[in-house]
């Protein structure tokens, strides 16, 4: 590999990692406004707001982890017929990366989209927050880009090398189950 | 012009009186087009949630829908207006209030791509209670349920401990004495079956909000002069007949309440009077945010 | 027929991508969005994102984070030796002995764990080698464990019913609560198969335990102190009202966080590793949730799930007759599918048939939580096989066969729950009442 491609490769791999780490607060965000919230209750004090902003910090922890979620192997996927391929896999994993890619540039089209009506029409939330929406919603078009160019890396990786950076998770996939 | 199909995005459940009410009049379109434009109803948010129907219609992803228009009084303070505590207390002054605000209403939907269709309200808000209160001075301290900003004030104005809870988790909340009061309509009382908990329902009629239909400009603008008129009349039929039933349920929903076993009251005069007082520093403050578009309707309210 | 025709569509659409391998949360966007381009003249990417970002941003989704990161805060302390200690006194005499560690430590440990999976591997890291050192039969050590764990979705909290409960909109607590008791039936039932199989199974030979006096027994169960008091602030509290879900999962995080910090293990690496692995667990249900989100809009337009309920209900099958149906279902999609994407992707055709014939919503959330169980140890797709065969490399087929008499319990279960719903009911509608 030369020195362009590993500075590439080097930095997408931190944009992931970094993005997961924004989403890893996140959830530490979602414990201390509950907390809040609790505490607040407790002590009688009202707390405007709170299941809206544990709302919106929800939607930036799913979608900023995504990206590496998905190299980590850890999103789940039906593998019987990949693995049933063998020595096909390549071209198995290939279709599931374009249509993945695909799916993904979609998403992260319209979610950047969503972002920017939000902010050209002015909406707010209907809640007690009034958050202007265009603040709440930009982590997950972020994110949502993030999976789109990580998906499109691991399409270009497989073409080049032949193999894509995904790890094998299956280990990870059973946490959810 | 071929035959249309529109789906029709609701909040509330299929067997809900304006559900019952929308499919009436989506059938009334559908004979009074001869069947060239079918609505299609969808009910409890099956395609969109109620947060999400207004922007939906407004930007095309559905043609049409119905919303609680006060939801969205934070984008135009104008929405808000039947939603003002105390202001518009009896189905009279209700509909003399939207009268004086139809005007002004329509055209601040308007500029928002829509067109504005029908609207009917729902029962008047009024004050569930475990004690008997005969002046605000009794509301002092008691934990009440708030869940917008109007109610969180109430609260502040009355002195009472606001508690955040969510429609899901109310019965759970009275049930175990996290909140002790809350303002709703009779029919949530008797949907949740409030006698287990709670004692006492006064008739404050705080506030009658309002469901409106409204359809998205351009997809109006498409539509032939035979099926906008179609739409106008079933839309005054629905108005008229939405407001009937709801006058009829809203006595149903006190006696079953009575029935149950909770004394159901019009508010003290002493009560009834303090809470007119909150009336007017609430719609002052309202005032303060809605401008001269604001004024000039409370002013025709008020004229009346 | 079009309805029919639309089934034809999206079928054929969703083996294609789910068959292929593409992940499932983006494979069911496919779907949906060719469900939209085929049904519908709105514009399909931004009711798209209408859809997901309500869903997304859900305050009762909250729960599911936090949930998870308290289950792997709880596997990186001390916790399942502990359990051990304090519980294999007690079980060491019973017939069947110490594989009711397996499922006791299961069902205690399924109280703070919202997962199948995590809960088979914390109590199973420690069982398995102990009971092995004893001589007990590997068969009956690994099916009973592969079948208790799954308790960890039944007995709150569970990730399975707060995914249930976002996607139909009903309270989470008394979801929750509905669990605890038929939690509890179903692990007497498995106790009750450890007793049967100990005496029928010719392998069953395990050295003598040493007889404790009573109160030195009692002194070992000091070991379960620390996980009673986190298992009744987490479910006391949302059974006492003080506490929705979302709350009563901060609590436990926070509850679970001290137990670390007591026993010493949490250390800044064991505190990030946690973080991260709840990041990636929560971020993978929510990629399933986003795309189910938009799969059920893209349904609603075609008019698919009402038509269904209708005909359903044009058919006249009996309640018992729908459940059948239904169950079969659901346990042929469980061998291809895990758990949380049988629930999102037959909720929105499933409810209104079930609303329509007039059946518990809440009783059906355990109804499709014990067939989600089932779906665990169902081969070829079934996570706590795969994670067994990684703890203790044996074949899929036999860990399989040793789970077969679990997936049977199970079935009885559901008979069980249909005998006798209040099983599920009574729990949450007493809840309600209570002053
Ligand atoms: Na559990
Ligand atoms: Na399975």
């Amino acid at each position: 590999m030369d020195g362009e491609a590993r500075i590439i490769r080097r930095s997408l791999d931190f944009v992931y990692d970094f993005a997961a780490w924004l989403s890893a607060l996140c959830l530490v965000a979602i414990l201390v406004v509950i907390t809040a919230q609790v505490v607040a209750r407790w002590m009688g004090i009202p707390f405007h707001g709170s299941n809206e902003y544990a709302g919106y910090f929800m939607a930036a922890a799913s979608f900023l982890a995504f990206a590496h979620t998905l190299n980590r192997g850890a999103h789940i996927r039906v593998g019987l017929l990949l693995n049933a391929l063998g020595g096909r896999r390549f071209w198995g994993e290939l279709w599931s990366l374009a249509i993945a890619s695909a799916a993904s540039t979609y998403l992260a089209w319209y979610a950047v989209k969503m972002v920017y009506w939000s902010w050209r029409l002015n909406d707010v939330s209907q809640g007690q927050d009034v958050t202007p929406l265009w603040i709440a919603q930009t982590p997950m078009a972020v994110g949502a880009v993030i999976l789109a160019i990580l998906l499109i890396d691991n399409l270009v990786t497989l073409l080049v090398t032949g193999r894509d950076n995904i790890r094998d998770g299956l280990a990870e996939q059973s946490h959810a189950e | 012009a071929s035959a249309e199909k529109w789906d029709m995005p609701m909040a509330y459940p299929a067997t809900n009186f304006h559900s019952e009410n929308a499919a009436a009049f989506a059938k009334c379109v559908g004979e009074g087009t001869g069947g060239t434009l079918e609505i299609v109803t969808h009910a409890g948010g099956s395609l969109f949630g109620g947060n999400d129907i207004k922007r939906a219609v407004q930007t095309g992803q559905a043609p049409i829908g119905e919303r609680l228009l006060s939801a969205h009084a934070n984008e135009n303070p104008l929405y808000g207006i039947d939603s003002i505590p105390f202001l518009a207390t009896s189905f009279d002054a209700s509909e003399k209030l939207w009268a004086a605000a139809s005007d002004k209403l329509k055209t601040a939907l308007d500029a928002e791509n829509l067109v504005y269709v029908y609207a009917v309200p729902w029962p008047a808000q009024g004050l569930y209670m475990k004690k008997d209160v005969n002046s605000v001075a009794d509301l002092k301290g008691v934990k009440f349920r708030s869940y917008n900003a109007a109610t969180a004030r109430i609260a502040e104005l009355a002195g009472m401990a606001p508690v955040q809870i969510e429609a899901a988790e109310l019965s759970q909340a009275l049930a175990t004495g996290v909140v002790e009061s809350f303002i709703s309509s009779g029919a949530t009382g008797v949907d949740s079956k409030v006698w287990e908990q709670l004692t006492h329902f006064y008739d404050v009629q705080a506030w009658l909000p309002r469901n409106v239909v409204f359809v998205n400009k351009d997809a109006w603008t498409a539509l032939d002069d035979a099926s906008k008129t179609a739409i106008t009349t079933c839309g005054e039929k629905a108005a008229a007949d939405g407001l009937a039933k709801v006058k009829e349920l809203s006595g149903g929903y006190l006696k079953t309440l009575e029935e149950n076993g909770m004394k159901v009251s019009p508010p003290s005069e002493q009560l009834a009077k303090e809470l007119e007082g909150f009336g007017q520093t609430m719609t002052d403050e309202w005032l303060k945010s809605a401008g001269d578009d604001g004024k000039a309707i409370i002013e025709a309210y008020r004229a009346n | 027929m079009e309805p029919f025709y639309a089934i034809g569509i999206f079928l054929f659409v969703l083996f294609l991508l789910l068959g292929s391998g593409v992940w499932i949360g983006l494979a069911l966007l496919g779907v949906a969005y060719v469900g939209m381009e085929m049904f519908t003249s709105r514009p399909a990417g931004d009711a798209m994102m209408t859809v997901i970002w309500r869903s997304s941003s859900s305050w009762s989704l909250t729960a599911l984070p936090m949930f998870i990161w308290m289950g792997e805060i709880l596997y990186r302390t001390r916790l399942s030796e502990d359990m051990f200690k304090g519980l294999a006194p007690w079980m060491g005499r019973l017939p069947g002995g110490l594989l009711h560690t397996n499922v006791a430590g299961c069902t205690i440990f399924a109280a703070v764990s919202g997962s199948s999976a995590a809960t088979l591997t914390t109590v199973g890291k420690m069982t398995i080698p102990e009971l092995r050192k004893r001589n007990y039969p590997e068969r009956l050590t690994i099916g009973t464990l592969a079948g208790a764990a799954t308790l960890g979705l039944m007995i709150p909290p569970s990730l399975t019913l707060i995914v249930y409960g976002v996607a139909i909109n009903e309270s989470i607590t008394k979801l929750f609560i509905a669990g605890v008791i038929p939690g509890l039936v179903l692990a007497t039932l498995f106790m009750c198969y450890v007793v049967t199989a100990s005496m029928v199974s010719k392998d069953y030979n395990p050295a003598a335990e040493p007889t404790l006096p009573f109160w030195d027994k009692v002194k070992r169960s000091r070991f379960l102190v620390p996980v009673l008091l986190l298992i009744t602030a987490v479910i006391g509290s949302m059974y006492l009202g003080v506490a929705t879900a979302t709350e009563a999962a901060a609590i436990g995080v926070i509850g679970s966080l001290a137990l670390a910090a007591a026993q010493g293990a949490l250390t800044a690496g064991n505190f990030f590793e946690s973080l991260m692995g709840a990041t990636r667990t929560s971020a993978m249900i929510a990629l399933i949730l986003a795309g189910a989100a938009f799969l059920s809009l893209s349904m609603g337009f075609t008019g698919l799930p009402r038509a269904l309920a209708e005909w359903i209900a044009s058919i006249e099958l009996s309640r018992f007759e729908l459940l059948m149906v239904l169950l079969v279902f659901y346990i042929i999609l469980g061998c291809f599918l895990d758990g949380i994407s049988v629930v999102v992707l037959t909720i929105a055709i499933v409810e209104p048939m079930i609303r329509q014939v007039g059946i518990d919503i809440i009783w059906f959330g355990i109804f499709i939580v014990v067939v989600v169980e089932m779906a665990q140890i169902t081969p070829p797709i079934g996570f706590n096989l795969f994670v067994l065969q990684g703890m203790t490399g044996h074949s899929m087929g036999f860990i399989a066969r040793a789970a077969f008499p679990m997936f049977l319990i199970m079935m009885l279960m559901v008979l069980i729950l249909i005998a006798f719903p209040e099983l599920a009911t009574w729990l949450p509608n007493n809840m309600r009442q209570a002053r």
